[in-house]
């Protein structure tokens, strides 16, 4: 019995060891390709792994003409400010929603609710016209202040917050302390592994978003990382490591996080969709 | 005012900068939209603007684009159900003994995190029509003619669907994963004791038990599919001959390639609706048609 639940178990991670392999093949070929010569990338049977390290597809990435560095700027400072913004307004407003009882709130709540699933196309024109009248259309500000909002944040802290215990702000009230204190001193503090969480995941959100900065920006000086990525591509349409390259670098951010936070990550999917 | 009724106000105070916000970015755009569909609004400043009623909504009838488009991202949904299969599939083995279980469960994961676009590009290699080592695979194994892929019209779809299963599967399989944690030990090991195979088991236990979260799934996935941008608009653009073209790409397309801000404002209403129906499904369909 016991060597039978063994061998089972062996089995099995083989299985999933070779089914893990090909969900990773596209970022390994991704990163092997950035590598290699141009002759090399499709030869037949493949040949994994560069013959040797060709880092040219890297420096024509990083210091060619379109530059990675002046996207990675403007990535890095779009999705710091659009994070920053969404976890103060955000944990400020999970906290009023789920702690204290004002008139309105389920109604506007609600209200939440079903912004929440507005597609994200179905706002593309309306803000188009809003911005241009507002003269931040092409600008970064197109992209940073509605960074600044996001609904399934609320959501997601407001979860958290009403999963602690009504003594907690009881017994702060007889102490003299107002809402304020409460959430600052108690509140916050205790919530820092749910800020964290949703922090890793906004970042990833704000880095990979390509539509927005499609529509909303067209100076090449202004694009971010994706939309630069898309550029690059355009115009490297047969430079495959060179197309490669571009893309392994739009993703080592995502990697690093992911690397550094993964618990995190998964435990805030987990429970932002399946709880909620 | 007593101290207890003014700390409740301060209730606003703590949800007003999240409301302006969301009043200005979602909730006002999306009136605005409302309002825009009934428009011939063309360019960022609408020249010669007028109402005209219902038109747009007739057009959308004897636009083939937008039938086409429609029927796309139908036929698009296909990898809803291959990814939540698939990632039922993953989870339930790494749920059992497996040795390495937290590398594999994050081989599986992290493409979900990458964005759509960068992998997309990778995909549109490995989908090389001539020279990709997925067709000279197939060709090694006796496929003579394998398909074109990306560059085809027969097939660019079916491309497409493969990607997006291989993208959003991992999401599908830790979904299930934390949920199967919840199936009560002692109902598995009952069954086990009545002889049950562990066929019957995941049949009559463990399926019934994560039906809704299956069911959710499905719901999330089908409402993803139509707001799918992305990775389409970064590998094919929708081409090529329209083939691969879904409403999102439509409604983009109709806005900032055609300028024509009121009609693309009708199909983004028409996209909203659809997600709008699909989200009361979810709401009233979790009880009725999800049995424990």
């Amino acid at each position: 019995m016991r060597s039978q639940s063994a061998a089972r178990r062996v089995l099995v991670t083989v299985i999933m060891v070779l089914a893990g392999f090909v969900m990773l093949i596209p970022l390994f070929w991704m990163i092997s390709t950035s590598f290699k010569t141009q002759a090399e990338v499709f030869s037949w049977p493949v040949q994994w792994l560069p013959s040797r390290l060709n880092w040219a597809a890297h420096e024509k990435v990083w210091f060619g003409r379109l530059s990675f560095v002046n996207y990675y700027k403007n990535s890095l400072k779009i999705t710091m400010l659009s994070v920053a913004g969404a976890l103060c307004f955000g944990a400020m407003a999970a906290y009023g929603f789920a702690r204290i009882e004002f008139r309105g709130r389920d109604l506007l709540f609600g209200l939440y609710l079903v912004m929440m699933m507005v597609p994200p196309q179905v706002l593309f024109v309306p803000k188009f016209i809003m911005f241009d009248w507002a003269n931040i259309y092409n600008t970064h500000w197109a992209l940073i202040l509605p960074g600044m909002f996001t609904i399934i944040g609320v959501f997601y802290m407001r979860q958290y917050f009403l999963t602690l215990p009504k003594e907690l702000q009881e017994a702060a009230f007889i102490d003299g302390a107002g809402h304020f204190t409460i959430f600052t001193r108690i509140f916050l503090p205790l919530a820092k592994p749910t800020l964290v969480t949703f922090g890793i995941l906004d970042f990833t959100w704000n880095w990979n978003n390509y539509e927005d900065a499609l529509v909303f920006l067209i100076s090449e000086k202004l694009f971010t990382v994706p939309l630069g990525l898309n550029n690059f591509i355009l115009e490297h349409s047969i430079d495959y490591p060179g197309m490669m390259a571009a893309a392994t670098a739009s993703i080592i951010p995502i990697v690093f996080v992911f690397l550094l936070g993964q618990r995190y990550i998964i435990e805030g999917l987990v429970s932002s969709s399946v709880k909620g | 005012m007593s101290w207890m009724k003014r700390q409740r106000l301060i209730g606003y105070l703590f949800v007003l900068p999240s409301v302006l916000g969301v009043t200005v970015f979602f909730l006002l755009p999306l009136l605005f939209s409302f309002g825009l569909a009934f428009t011939n609004w063309l360019g960022p400043a609408g020249r010669g603007l007028k109402f005209t009623g219902l038109a747009n909504f007739q057009r959308l009838f004897s636009d083939e684009i937008f039938l086409k488009a429609l029927g796309s991202n139908i036929l698009y949904l296909l990898h809803v159900p291959m990814s939540v299969a698939l990632g039922f599939l993953a989870a339930s083995a790494l749920n059992q003994k497996v040795y390495a279980r937290n590398a594999l469960r994050a081989s599986f994961f992290l493409p979900y995190l990458i964005s759509a676009i960068a992998i997309g590009f990778s995909w549109m290699l490995l989908f090389h029509p001539t020279q990709g080592p997925i067709n000279h695979l197939l060709r090694s194994i006796g496929v003579a003619k394998p398909p074109n892929w990306l560059a085809s019209t027969s097939s660019a779809m079916s491309a497409i669907i493969i990607i997006s299963t291989w993208h959003s599967l991992g999401f599908n399989m830790i979904i299930f994963l934390a949920v199967l944690q919840d199936v009560p030990r002692e109902l598995k090991e009952a069954a086990a004791i009545d002889g049950a195979s562990s066929w019957q088991i995941t049949r009559h236990v463990t399926l019934p038990f994560i039906s809704p979260i299956t069911f959710f799934l499905l719901v999330i996935g089908t409402m993803n599919a139509f707001k799918s941008f992305g990775l389409i608009q970064a590998v094919t653009g929708g081409g090529p001959a329209n083939s691969t073209l879904t409403l999102p790409l439509y409604v983009y397309r109709t806005a900032f390639r055609y300028y024509e801000l009121g009609y693309a404002s009708t199909i983004a209403i028409i996209l909203f609706l659809i997600i709008f129906a699909f989200t009361v499904v979810q709401w009233y369909g979790q009880k009725k048609w999800v049995h424990y």
